[in-house]
């Protein structure tokens, strides 16, 4: 049950008026059971791993809270992370380690008879996992109290706007939301439905309409010019953008819609002009988490140079095989760690207001190619297309007149609008900046993105990119 | 926050947000008359007419250009009302004349005349060795046509055109909803618009605008959500659990193409049927997608569902009949065989139906039944 589908407008039109009807524990138990659902809807029997998973690190997190011998904890939480990190690795990891192990040994002469495992990957278990690692560590930090309710944590886990595709929220944020009972503002549900309407557009206009363009040039019989592989990274760019972006729009403003603030996920980042800001604007619940939790506790950069230089390869090579279990996730994690590497030794990074100057729109479409670059080893189907790709860039790069009229041009038609209100909402800082525009302006956006979403968007239900993740 | 220091009536904001819109449609509709590239665009319109037997025919003398993000073709109709450079003129002696029925993926706009799989099969047949006769192919394909209206068509119209041959190409993926659809129709055995003006008077509106027609896309695609659980309502067509409509339009298919069938051998001429698949018949990663779709809404896609369904519908028929769907599945490169946006056949789909269909004619003895 996709969010721009009509399943999830009938779920969720009868969760709110039971939402609306119910006082707050009923609320709280009411969207337990709906999240279930919600969940269940992919596969049902996944659920018994949210389950296992809530219900170990509620316990582990209620023994470290009462625990007072730092030995015992630290031994709880090493279960813990065991737990958790074993779970994932099984399910999302093992095809592929077994995989890469076989061909390894291949290499040195040794066979190895492939155990063959036909693991089925439970949507949004790199989501829901990294949560609970990150509620059970910072009980363990003394950063928050462990919650003495079951069904609070169960929600925390389970609530469905965030479940299957982020954000990746922390307790410190959404707990105290769930156990003091809500009030919804006038400025909640009109903030709420503005990004629901925003991220169905980055959705179903942005990112699915680019999506065709994507797979003509990525596709496996496709042999591309480097200039259509230039303008189909720039659309992927936009498209996995409209996507993630999109969907976390409608997670927010749903919740806005219960009176539950969830974080931003995204905040321009094709407007920044180094790695380091990228990563404070792209995906901030994943790049938080992997700072707070890995990249501070490798040491982060307290141990000189080299060592920050380390530990920052480190994070991002494991942030990007969190992406997926491929090859070409790994080599895009170590190409943005090597870019924050580089971006750390000139100086880059400090985060700048969106002021516009001729300098920086430059800065920032140079950056722009760099991240697309990484877009590329994302997107590519094996690790040789990448090669291939890149040197066609260099080497072949033929623009021709199909270049302009079949992917160009048919991605400006898609990218430009998104821009124009970008760059007015940057201006601001906030996404939600348009709720607060003059009523003329305003109505004409509702108008524009209503009209564009209604006459070219994509109706026929597309999968999220992330949920594969 | 504009919210709360700007404070017109509820009246004055609705006013404003209906003008904002009005607006936005004038300017929509503006610019994709002028740009836009789908088939409700006027231009594209400019191809069809009203006829008062069989509804929507081809507009004789029509010429357009059309242009989407994938091809842009040249299309004329000829002065019978069939897409044609040449006017179709009494039969010459040794002169035999395939007549194809069918709806836009016989017409073929998306490519040129020359490579539709009617002209390819009219190039294999005048090619054969030790043949004096020669062949007309006859493209009697009207975009949006189903079994209904092409036996108005070819009894109203297409009958005079003296074929040898008729056949019927059907398009498994929405012939049976289409039948359905226009039940009545049948049984009146006339269009039926003209009994309903104000539903008429809608269509026209919606017909005479660009946007209307987009958002009326959008209600279909919508609505076929809530009444079969499929993206597309002939979808259903393919369920594991069809609904009714379905074995009601497979049995309006089988009566109208029987009235084809006699109504042709009225003129002396023989009858087949070709089964035309969908795209996602030969495209896996499609066939993946709509089958999760499906999957989802809690139904089951079986492929080639359809397919066999309409086999068996209308073999009682006694027709001669060939399913295109293997020879579009043994393909190396399935997915070039139809058009990824516009999802009817690429030039290399149309050749590889010109030649099974040739193959078909021949294999099954009707190019050989020259004194019939």
């Amino acid at each position: 049950m996709i969010f721009t589908s009509l399943q999830f407008v009938e779920f969720f039109a009868v969760v709110y008026v039971l939402y609306r009807l119910l006082p707050h524990r009923g609320q709280n138990w009411m969207l337990l059971g709906a999240s279930y659902v919600f969940y269940g809807f992919w596969d049902w029997r996944f659920l018994s791993l949210l389950w296992g998973s809530t219900i170990v690190d509620f316990l582990v997190a209620r023994y470290l809270g009462r625990e007072t011998d730092q030995g015992k904890r630290r031994w709880a939480l090493v279960l813990s992370l065991l737990f958790n990190f074993g779970m994932l690795g099984f399910f999302k990891y093992f095809n592929f380690f077994e995989d890469s192990l076989v061909v390894m040994a291949g290499w040195v002469g040794w066979h190895l008879d492939p155990l063959t495992l036909d693991v089925l990957l439970p949507i949004g278990i790199s989501f829901y996992t990294f949560m609970t690692v990150s509620y059970v560590i910072d009980v363990y930090r003394r950063e928050i109290v462990p919650t003495a309710h079951l069904a609070d944590f169960a929600l925390f886990v389970a609530y469905f706007p965030h479940l299957v595709a982020g954000p990746i929220l922390r307790a410190s944020l959404l707990l105290p939301q769930i156990e003091k009972p809500r009030t919804i503002t006038r400025e909640q549900i009109v903030g709420g439905l503005w990004l629901i309407g925003w991220g169905c557009f980055q959705k179903m206009f942005v990112a699915d309409n680019l999506a065709p363009l994507v797979d003509t040039v990525f596709g496996p019989s496709s042999t591309p010019s480097g200039a259509d592989i230039l303008v189909a990274s720039w659309a992927f760019a936009f498209q996995i953008y409209g996507d993630f972006a999109g969907y976390s729009n409608i997670a927010r403003g749903v919740s806005k819609l219960m009176g539950i603030e969830l974080n931003v996920n995204f905040l321009f980042p094709y407007f920044v002009t180094s790695p380091q800001e990228f990563w404070r604007h792209w995906h901030i619940s994943l790049s938080t988490w992997l700072r707070d939790y890995l990249y501070i506790s490798l040491g982060g950069n307290r141990l000189g140079t080299w060592k920050t230089y380390r530990n920052l390869m480190i994070t991002m090579v494991l942030g990007g095989l969190w992406h997926g279990a491929a090859w070409t996730f790994v080599f895009w994690g170590a190409y943005q760690g090597l870019m924050l590497v580089i971006g750390r030794a000139v100086g880059a990074g400090r985060d700048v207001a969106m002021k516009w100057s001729p300098a920086r729109i430059l800065a920032a479409f140079l950056m722009f190619q760099v991240t697309c670059y990484g877009w590329l080893i994302f997107r590519a189907e094996s690790i040789q297309q990448v090669g291939t790709f890149t040197k066609r860039l260099f080497t072949a790069f033929n623009p021709t007149i199909a270049t302009l009229d079949s992917l160009l041009v048919p991605m400006l038609w898609v990218v430009v609008p998104l821009l124009i209100v970008h760059i007015a909402q940057a201006r601001e800082g906030s996404e939600s900046a348009p709720v607060s525009w003059p009523l003329p302006v305003r109505y004409a956006l509702y108008g524009a993105v209503f009209y564009l979403v209604l006459l070219f968007g994509d109706f026929e239900g597309a999968q999220f990119i992330y949920f594969q993740f | 926050m504009a919210v709360a220091r700007s404070s017109p009536s509820a009246g004055v904001r609705w006013l404003l947000l209906l003008l904002i819109l009005v607006v936005q449609f004038a300017l929509l509709e503006a610019g994709l008359r002028v740009y836009g590239s789908f088939e409700g665009t006027t231009t594209f319109q400019q191809l069809f007419t009203t006829h008062p037997q069989v509804g929507v025919v081809l507009r004789p003398g029509a010429q357009i250009r059309y242009t989407t993000v994938e091809f842009t073709t040249d299309i004329a109709i000829n002065e019978q009302g069939v897409r044609d450079d040449a006017p179709l003129g009494p039969k010459l002696p040794g002169e035999r004349r395939v007549l194809v029925l069918g709806d836009s993926l016989v017409l073929s706009v998306q490519v040129p005349l020359a490579a539709t799989f009617c002209k390819d099969l009219e190039r294999r047949l005048n090619g054969r060795v030790g043949s004096e006769e020669r062949w007309r192919v006859i493209n009697g394909g009207v975009q949006g046509y189903g079994p209904v209206q092409e036996w108005f068509y070819f009894d109203k119209i297409a009958a005079a055109f003296q074929p040898d041959i008729v056949l019927i190409v059907a398009f498994v993926g929405n012939d049976a909803i289409e039948a359905a659809d226009a039940a009545a129709w049948l049984e009146q055995g006339r269009p039926l618009e003209d009994k309903q003006p104000t539903l008429n008077q809608m269509r026209r509106i919606v017909r005479s605008s660009v946007v209307l027609q987009y958002a009326r896309m959008r209600w279909d695609q919508l609505s076929s959500r809530w009444s079969t659980g499929t993206p597309e309502r002939p979808l259903s067509s393919y369920l594991s659990d069809p609904p009714p409509i379905v074995g009601q339009g497979l049995e309006i298919s089988r009566k109208a193409f029987g009235l084809i069938a006699d109504r042709a051998r009225g003129v002396g001429a023989r009858t087949a049927i070709a089964l035309m698949p969908a795209r996602f018949q030969t495209d896996d990663p499609d066939y993946g997608r709509l089958a999760e779709i499906v999957r989802h809404a809690g139904g089951e896609l079986v492929r080639n569902s359809a397919s066999e369904r309409f086999r068996t519908t209308l073999a009682p028929l006694g027709l001669p009949m060939v399913d295109l769907q293997p020879a579009l599945a043994a393909q190396p490169d399935r997915i070039g065989l139809f058009f990824q946006r516009n999802v009817h056949l690429t030039p290399r789909g149309h050749d590889v139906v010109g030649g099974a269909l040739f193959e078909f004619l021949e294999s099954s003895g009707l190019t050989k039944a020259a004194g019939r």
